[in-house]
């Protein structure tokens, strides 16, 4: 059986992703002139007369008119909604008749921008032509109320939670302060997560106080508790700003879920098998967009989220096309275009889209054009508005294979008719993230379908393909160059990476970060001084004041446990803890480089201060794990090692430790099941053929064993105890000849291999 | 009586009791004690619009409930500010506060102008004679009147500015404070320009016959 490996099987620290979380946030939005010919609605009509008597076949609100209001109006227009008023009684609807009137025969509301017949979605808020036809006849005949008693009953709305209880109640650290008047107000507001490991989210819910303030907001996941961490002395008040560039991390999870909230879906409930994850140390970001009222208000907001025990079994992914880089809008220029688009690499179903500009856009156009040519509407909004837009998820999901190109068409005007310019008189506009700049983006939520059943992951190659598009438009951005690199290295293809993370360090020569993915890259590559170079320049680059250098300081032990030079892995992990945080995988790394030395008791020592640190820690689990095996303690062994294999079921060698502690318990088929498993995951790896050979013989399965025996000799011809134990079989099998040329091999390998030479001696003398 | 038509600014006398919402020109007589322009929050009848030295009275039509009119709550106390007198109503300009639904009571109101920190002159209608006076259909909807020796002559009603051009058409912030430039020319004796477009917010409440 295999020897003790020290080395811990930490997949390689590469810093994977810089993601833009884009999901602007913005103010209001161009609304096209009335058509001519018709009068710009105004609220100024009056009711007539409630003397006129109705005719027998007025509608009545009763009768008519509650359906339609409960059905369409009132989830936001109840007291203590997120509308400016009521509309659940008669009284209210009377009141407000003449703003029904304007504003559904406008369609002001409900709010619903896409065009019908361009995207199939769900949650269609667009008001029937009959409804609106309805309400017109109703208030021209005097708004009549109709028999009380055949009213449908008024719906109730909760004030709390609409999913009921939730799992666990996020609030902003401190209120804020909205000013009484002035411009429409953009925050990113900070809430910080107590978890203490792992959850997963399949529905959340956003409560604003008070109510009517925020017209919509996005919620952000940061996976690093970046944008605090930029903001260490005022990030409880909210930071301004509209696009935020965030670390995402160490870890391939590009964004995945629109968090879209706008008051009349308070609640986001995920499909089945898509929650998101949530982590310790994660920052949720509340980007909000707020209207001031006329008198200052404190605003605060709880998110609720709901988790279920189940990780995702679907991992969508959220894709952005964008013209950014076109935007150069003249002023004057009332019919100012811009297009982008994107081939996909894999099959997917897009499942919601997210358009978004800012005061200047009008007419936005996404679509895809199928591989054999047929085109698919993803939306077509005509008369774009800021203050309504909104996620739109598709009825269906619908299906684009690979080859499929994504368009995306924005008109913007930027004359001085457009009412919701900034600028007047007008000026020149390019892309920028305050709100009197422009956006041009195209949001698409895709889920990877016909996957194929080994790596990479669907999603790798569709953040390629997208920041490649990227880098098409803007060869030095350095985001993409970033993300594309971490899209490569997630692929395996190292050397490509490098080049790529070269080619980031020139425009930004001293950062850590890309100087530590580069050296991930290049370890990847087997380049492993270089690697070292790189994370030894990465720690000189970073801030002694902040945590910059602490990835490269890891990556570097890691580099030193691979190489075996363990007094150098000893040295880095302490360097580690003393000038980063403490964490269970730091401790674990001078557990692996401690065991490296034979320090055992010091090396168990660490693998349980990592453990208490996190009970799921991969590396002390399986190090302490090999060595409970090691010192015959079957049970601990099984017990550690299960933990280590549901940890990372994608690790081989938990696998086939496992295996061992459950030979060591005399559970052989269970030690068969694992290794079954460990010959799947690493097909190559004669230790794994040899041990299968022996269970297999242990079970009485000479055939099997001997096929696994010979192919564990095929990928490890010098294996002296290989040759014997073929020996064995073939003795067995009455092979004499075989059985001795075995044994002769075993002993050529190794001349005092005790037991060859005994069962040599054992066989029957050669018949010459 | 004085008639009133939408091309012809009106004229009244000040101080006299209204009646059926029309003005009526009458004698000293007719003209005393009894409110005529409604009450103040607490239920005191207002019997004057135009207090001493005034030569400008602005009218300014509000509802508690009204989101675009409390939207107007920060530009009107500006205004206010702008032409304020110390001491208070003593000025050229003289601000009303006219809350004309039957839904605003005095309760209601006091409690609205306390949540605004609204301090200037209110006014509650609850009969709507101002509403009529000043040809007011929505909140918020203003109306500007020259002070004429014992006559209001009314130079200017409608918008504010020009933010909101329609319900759901909204500018980023107002280009014209026609308001603003109403009262300006007023008090110079110049002819006042007229708004570019209606007043958008909420209907005023009719009351019902």
């Amino acid at each position: 059986m295999k020897a003790l490996r020290a080395l811990a099987l930490l997949p390689l620290l590469a810093t994977f992703g810089m993601l833009l979380v884009h999901q602007s946030v913005q103010a209001h939005a161009p609304a096209a002139a009335p058509p001519s010919g018709q009068e710009p609605w105004s609220t100024s009509q009056t009711l007539p007369s409630k003397s006129t008597e109705p005719s027998a076949s007025s509608p009545t609100w009763s009768h008519d008119i509650a359906p339609v209001l409960y059905k369409n109006c009132t989830t936001c227009h109840h007291p203590g909604g997120a509308g400016p008023f009521s509309l659940l009684t008669y009284a209210d609807a009377r009141r407000r008749a003449p703003q029904i009137l304007d504003a559904t025969q406008s369609r002001f509301m409900p709010p619903w921008l896409p065009e019908p017949g361009y995207g199939d979605f769900a949650e269609v808020r667009r008001l029937s032509d009959d409804d609106r036809a309805l309400l017109k006849r109703w208030i021209d005949a005097g708004a009549p109320e109709g028999d009380l008693k055949s009213a449908p009953h008024a719906p109730h709305y909760d004030a709390t939670w609409q999913l009921g209880k939730p799992d666990l109640v996020l609030e902003t650290a401190q209120p804020f302060t909205l000013p009484a008047a002035g411009t429409d107000v953009f925050r990113n507001l900070i809430l910080p997560n107590p978890l203490k490991e792992t959850r997963y989210v399949r529905a959340l819910e956003i409560l604003p106080t008070p109510a009517g303030v925020v017209h919509h907001a996005n919620l952000l996941i940061d996976r690093t508790g970046s944008l605090r961490g930029h903001h260490p002395a005022d990030w409880q008040s909210g930071i301004p700003g509209m696009e935020l560039l965030m670390d995402a991390g160490n870890r391939f999870d590009p964004d995945s879920h629109f968090l879209f909230w706008k008051p009349d879906t308070r609640a986001l409930v995920e499909p089945d098998g898509m929650p998101w994850r949530l982590d310790p140390g994660n920052d949720l970001v509340l980007n909000i967009h707020m209207k001031p009222s006329g008198k200052q208000e404190t605003v605060t907001a709880k998110v609720a989220l709901y988790f279920t025990p189940d990780p995702p079994t679907h991992l969508p992914m959220l894709l952005q096309l964008d013209a950014d880089d076109k935007l150069n809008i003249p002023p004057g220029d009332s019919n100012f275009v811009v297009e982008d688009s994107l081939t996909l690499p894999v099959d997917v179903e897009a499942l919601g889209v997210y358009p978004h500009a800012h005061y200047l856009g009008r007419d936005m156009q996404g679509w895809a054009i199928l591989p054999g040519g047929e085109k698919k509407w993803l939306v077509w909004i005509k008369d774009w508005d800021i203050n309504r837009q909104s996620v739109y998820s598709y009825r269906e999901p619908l299906l684009l294979p690979a080859g499929t190109v994504l368009h995306m068409k924005y008109t913007f005007d930027n004359s001085a008719e457009n009412p919701h310019n900034p600028h007047l008189p007008p000026v020149l506009v390019r892309a920028g993230n305050r709100s009197d700049d422009e956006m041009s983006h195209l949001w698409l939520q895709v889920l990877p379908v016909n996957t194929a059943p080994n790596p990479p992951d669907p999603r790798l190659l569709l953040e390629e393909a997208w920041m490649r598009n990227r880098l098409a438009k803007s060869p030095d951005d350095e985001v993409s160059l970033y993300n594309l690199a971490a899209a490569l290295s997630g692929q395996g293809k190292f050397a490509a990476a490098a080049a790529l993370y070269e080619q980031e360090l020139k425009l930004e020569p001293n950062s850590a970060r890309t100087l530590t993915a580069l050296g991930a890259a290049l370890e990847g590559a087997g380049q492993l001084d270089k690697a070292e170079n790189r994370y030894r320049s990465a720690i000189a680059a970073a801030s002694p004041a902040d945590s910059s250098g602490c990835d490269a300081r890891f990556d570097l032990a890691q580099l030193s446990l691979r190489r075996n030079d363990f007094p150098t892995a000893e040295n880095e992990s302490r360097a580690l803890l003393s000038t980063c945080p403490e964490d269970a995988e730091s401790r674990s790394a001078l557990g692996a480089a401690l065991l490296g030395e034979g320090k055992i008791e010091d090396a168990t020592h660490e693998f349980h201060r990592a453990l208490e640190l996190d009970a799921k820690t991969f590396a002390a689990l399986y190090n302490l794990g090999a060595m409970a095996a090691d010192a015959g303690q079957p049970d601990q062994a099984v017990t550690l090692l299960e933990a280590a294999v549901s940890g990372l079921p994608a690790s081989p060698d938990a696998h086939e430790k496992l295996a061992v502690a459950y030979a060591q318990s005399g559970r052989l088929p269970d030690a068969l099941a694992q290794l079954r498993i460990a010959a799947r995951l690493a097909p190559s790896d004669a230790q794994t053929h040899f041990s299968l050979s022996q269970v297999l013989d242990a079970q009485g399965q000479s055939e099997e064993a001997f096929a696994e025996l010979k192919q564990a000799l095929q990928l490890d011809p010098q294996n002296a105890d290989g040759w014997n134990n073929l020996g064995a079989l073939l003795a067995r099998g009455g092979q004499i000849e075989a059985a001795r040329a075995a044994y002769q091999r075993a002993l050529a390998i190794q001349p005092d291999h005790a037991q060859a030479r005994a069962n040599l001696a054992r066989l029957p003398a050669a018949q010459h | 009586l004085v008639q009133v038509s939408k091309t012809v600014p009106r004229r009244l006398l000040l101080a006299l009791p209204l009646i059926s919402a029309l003005l009526a020109v009458g004698s000293e007589a007719q003209a005393t004690k009894s409110a005529v322009f409604g009450t103040d929050p607490h239920g005191h009848p207002i019997s004057t619009l135009a207090g001493p030295g005034a030569r400008v009275v602005v009218l300014f039509f509000a509802a508690s409930d009204c989101p675009i009119a409390n939207r107007y709550v920060p530009e009107i106390s500006r205004l206010t500010k702008e032409f304020a007198a110390n001491p208070p109503g003593t000025g050229d300009v003289r601000f009303w506060w006219v809350y004309p639904n039957p839904g605003d009571t005095a309760q209601v109101v006091a409690g609205h102008n306390r949540d605004y920190a609204i301090t200037a002159d209110t006014i509650l209608d609850p009969r709507q004679s101002l509403v009529h006076l000043a040809h007011a259909t929505v909140t918020p909807e203003v109306a500007v009147f020259l002070v004429e020796g014992r006559e209001l002559h009314e130079v200017y009603h409608g918008r504010i500015d020009d933010r909101y051009i329609s319900l759901g058409q909204e500018r980023p912030h107002a280009e014209h404070h026609e308001l603003e430039a109403a009262i300006v020319a007023a008090l110079a004796g110049k002819p006042v320009p007229q708004p570019g477009g209606p007043p958008v917010g909420c209907s005023i409440v009719f009351l019902q016959k």
